[in-house]
């Protein structure tokens, strides 16, 4: 089976995001930028499945810029096989899963694993369109996937329990969780992925246009800064209580 | 030695007693070197390994730990730790006697002062410590078992052969006085005297006496030789070489590895991947347990054991050691995996060195732990899912926590404190480490510091966000990698700013910078916050006032105490302080300290087997009752570890824990 993960790099997590002078980005000067926290989970359930078989295939490959080639080399430390990269500075969403649908097209995975959404802007667009554009079924937000003859079938958490689907190959899902957390990086494993070819062509050499229909970002602001808590003690329990009871109502105006 | 002299009781007795004693020397002592020569050998399979700088410390070692028995005579093993001694001292002198009744026994001659009063009343009256020694020792083996120790029929075939040579020594001795063989005009020893004097060798008699315990001897020592490589008794012989070619760098720095983009292997894949010293520290354990009997882990109900460590990789060792001199590059199973439940037993450890503490042979615990764990966490990716979680963020964020990078100097920002940008002539750095920067309990320990130093004048800055963790919990969690990318963006940092002086408030990121960061070219200056408080308050730079009188019980930090011998400067500060009364936390304080748990990494791994070390020590904190209201420690992991153990047991209320830095900061006159 040949598993190919579209994945996209945001910023870490660990990142305190700041809104860029222009107002319409967030400066991404000196920040560290990592995988898509999904995107690690949908390499994961596929690395689990090569672990299981190891006659699988994982290929990642991402559409964004050059930097992007950081978290190509992550996936394939992580144990991928094949990773490339398709150049485009800020691509719109459809312009991506377009482009990817160029790749699928080429690479002929069985299987396409998307994370369910990308942490930076939460769109979760690129997946759904990508199987729209390709014709083939999708799952949304699995968390396991086994494989059945000629199909596979897909597991989702649901509340109390798992609903099993079973789609025909090729597929693709979008990966809520994998079974076991992502994997760290072998150093034997970091040292191949160093040495490890990762070919690139740029968006238009797929022939697509990287401002196919898209949104203009009008404005970005931070959120507001939380103020201090505020702390009753003078007065007995209840006295304390009819205060905080009113503060709710008038200034908190959540009662 | 009081063995007749030529044409003596020998010859007399039997005429061919030195062509045989010939041959039997030759099988006891051929049986010896042939194991011995095997045991090298799988030695050698190990993995070439320097250890011969500081010369002369090894030698201050042999006359110290070795001859000197040190690491034998400490709490609480003092009776035994006596009775060894003298069966060791005994041992040695009786050894010269014996090589002295084989050399005579075969060529007929005497070495040099052999025959003398003095001689002779010295393995007198050592034949007669090694026997009470030897009572001491069977008595707590039968009656008084120690829990950790291995009683084996190993121990008691020894301590018999041991028995039977001091006692036929005593007989033909006195058998030997009995034929006239002391030199004239010498007082008899007493023991060998009273033999002669008593009814046991009327007359005739002393000749067969002398015959029968003379052989009977003599037949002792060369089976003692042959049976000795077969037994963990071969410490008598591996202890001396073990004790000279100890680590004489910092106990607390782990081994680099060189080069380590280029390497194929990390850490202990195979038997073959420790080096010989190691292998070596398998041959000298002599399974006496006080390992075991000392380690955190072990007694609070985890599977991890230091004693079966180092027994299983000599296990292992000898188990494959045929395999690899046929082919060294034979497929073993990696040490990590040597036990189903190897992983679980090494991801336990909290490096605390109270194993290597409590050693008497000297051997390096911590080294091969770790060296195991670099192989599952390098090698395998297979380090416990938290543990991994905590290297991302190391990775990612420059902290275990996970917490922005930029955010490192907030704690600092309202107190003005400046960073070394700001201030580049600062005499110090203050490296605050990843706990005090992010966590809101230590934050408050940095803030105390920065009051110290301000009222001593102490010239400093900080790096904020341009400090990254020193990478000490990746390096012991076996990621030597991440320790090493970790290390030198901080040695760069240093670099850019000119640091010479560090002072650390942690003392992971103390040994780290002091003993570690030197492997990689950084040198520093690098003094630890409670050595720096200790000699500002006794220079007089610093003047600590009276505060509230309360007893203050003082918790050692394993990095601080064992790693680094620093036990009494903590306790000076806390000395100083009127009105803080110092306590100790018997018996585990100084060297027996108990780890509060965070150590090794294991800070950021879960802890669900048996009962959690931080509770076990707040255990001990409650049962010296001593009215102490607060527990002082110099240590930032220590001081969560015991807030949350205070927390679980529900003696907030009795017991705060603090940092020593605290105490002072609280009572600072300005």
């Amino acid at each position: 089976m040949k598993i190919l993960i579209p994945l996209k790099q945001v910023p870490d997590s660990t990142v305190r995001v700041k809104v860029a002078p222009d107002g319409t980005s967030v400066v991404t000067e000196g920040i560290t930028w990592s995988i898509s926290p999904y995107d690690e989970y949908a390499i994961e359930m596929a690395l689990e499945r090569k672990d299981a078989d190891p006659s699988t295939v994982v290929a990642v490959v991402t559409v964004g810029p050059e930097r992007s080639r950081d978290a190509l080399r992550q996936a394939l430390a992580m144990g991928c096989d094949e990773a490339s990269l398709v150049r485009a500075e800020g691509a719109a969403p459809l312009a991506v899963a377009r482009a990817l649908a160029k790749v699928v097209a080429e690479a002929k995975p069985d299987l396409v694993l998307c994370g369910k959404q990308a942490s930076d802007d939460d769109q979760g667009f690129v997946g759904p369109a990508l199987a729209e554009l390709l014709g083939w079924p999708h799952v949304a937000t699995i968390t396991k996937v086994v494989p059945a003859e000629g199909a596979v079938e897909l597991w989702r958490e649901v509340e109390g329990g798992h609903e099993v689907w079973k789609a025909p190959l090729p597929a693709l899902a979008t990966v809520h969780k994998s079974e076991k957390e992502p994997r760290y990086p072998s150093l034997p494993g970091i040292m191949k992925a160093k040495k490890k070819d990762i070919p690139e062509r740029p968006l238009d050499a797929l022939g697509v246009d990287v401002a196919a229909p898209t949104w203009t970002v009008v404005s970005m602001e931070p959120p507001p800064a939380r103020g201090g808590g505020k702390i009753l003690r003078d007065g007995d329990a209840k006295q304390i209580a009819e205060r905080l009871a009113t503060a709710l109502r008038d200034e908190a105006k959540v009662l | 030695m009081i063995a007749p002299t030529g044409g003596g009781i020998i010859t007399g007795l039997y005429a061919g007693a030195a062509p045989l004693l010939l041959i039997l020397t030759f099988l006891g002592f051929g049986a010896f070197f042939l194991r011995a020569w095997r045991l090298y050998r799988y030695m050698r399979l190990g993995r070439d390994e320097a250890r011969i700088d500081h010369p002369w410390r090894r030698v201050r070692d042999e006359l110290v730990v070795y001859l000197g028995q040190r690491k034998l005579l400490k709490r609480p093993y003092y009776v035994r730790g006596l009775a060894h001694a003298f069966i060791f001292w005994g041992f040695i002198v009786i050894t010269i006697g014996t090589v002295d009744l084989l050399v005579d026994g075969i060529i007929g001659f005497h070495l040099p002062g052999a025959g003398n009063a003095v001689f002779a009343w010295t393995i007198d009256i050592f034949a007669v410590l090694v026997l009470a020694s030897i009572a001491i020792a069977l008595v707590r083996r039968v009656f008084f078992p120690p829990p950790r120790m291995h009683v084996a029929l190993d121990g008691y075939v020894i301590l018999g052969m041991i028995a039977i040579l001091m006692i036929t020594l005593l007989l033909f001795e006195g058998a030997g006085l009995a034929a006239g063989n002391l030199e004239k005009g010498f007082t008899p020893p007493p023991i060998a005297g009273a033999i002669l004097r008593s009814f046991v060798f009327p007359g005739e008699s002393s000749a067969v006496v002398f015959f029968w315990s003379w052989w009977t001897h003599v037949v002792t020592v060369l089976a003692f030789a042959a049976y000795l490589p077969q037994s963990k008794h071969l410490h008598i012989v591996t202890t001396l070489p073990n004790v000279f070619f100890r680590k004489q760098t910092p106990r607390g720095a782990l081994g680099l590895i060189k080069d380590i983009e280029n390497q194929e292997t990390f850490g202990a894949a195979s038997i073959r991947d420790f080096s010989w010293k190691q292998l070596l520290d398998g041959y000298t354990c002599t399974e006496c347990g006080r390992c075991s009997d000392n380690c955190p882990a072990l007694a609070t109900g985890k599977l991890l054991d230091p004693q079966k460590i180092v027994l299983d990789i000599r296990d292992q060792l000898l188990r494959d050691g045929p395999k690899l001199l046929g082919d060294a590059k034979a497929e073993t199973t990696p040490p990590a995996h040597y036990l189903e439940s190897k992983p679980e037993e090494l991801w336990a450890c909290t490096t605390c060195a109270a194993c290597v503490e409590a050693c008497p042979v000297t051997i390096e615990h911590i080294d091969k732990i770790v060296d195991m764990r670099r192989h599952l966490t390098l090698m395998e990716g297979s380090a416990p899912p938290e543990a991994q979680r905590a290297m991302t963020n190391i990775e990612r964020a420059g902290n275990p926590w996970g917490e922005p990078r930029e955010t490192r100097g907030d704690w600092a920002t309202d107190l003005g404190v400046p960073t070394f940008a700001e201030k580049p002539d600062a005499e110090y750095l203050y490296f605050v480490g990843c706990a005090a920067s992010v966590d809101r309990r230590n934050q408050k320990v940095a803030r105390a510091l920065v009051k110290v130093l301000r009222t001593a004048g102490v010239s400093f800055a900080i790096l904020a966000s341009e400090e990254t963790c020193n990478g000490d919990p990746a390096r012991r969690i076996g990621n030597e990698y991440l320790w090493q990318m970790q290390a030198q963006r901080n040695i760069d940092t240093f670099k850019k700013y000119g640091v010479r002086k560090v002072i650390a408030s942690c003392p992971h990121c103390f040994n780290t910078i002091a003993n570690e960061y030197p492997q990689l070219g950084g040198n520093y200056e690098v003094i630890h916050a409670l050595q720096l408080v200790d000699r500002l308050i006794s220079e007089g730079k610093l003047k600590v006032g009276r505060g509230t009188a309360e007893a203050v019980a003082y918790h050692d930090p394993c990095y601080l105490g064992r790693h680094n011998g620093i036990y009494n400067q903590p306790r000076a500060v806390l000395d100083a302080i009127p009105g803080v009364q110092r306590v100790e936390i018997e018996p585990h304080n100084r060297e027996r300290g108990f780890c509060c748990g965070a150590g090794g990494g294991r800070m950021w791994m879960e802890e669900n087997v048996g009962q959690r070390v931080n509770h076990r020590r707040i255990e001990q904190l409650l049962a010296i009752n001593s009215g102490a209201t607060k527990v002082a420690s110099g240590c930032p992991f220590c001081l969560i570890m015991l807030e949350e153990g205070v927390g679980a047991k529900g003696v907030q209320d009795q017991i705060r824990p603090v940092d020593v830095l605290e105490l002072v900061a609280g009572r600072i006159e300005n």
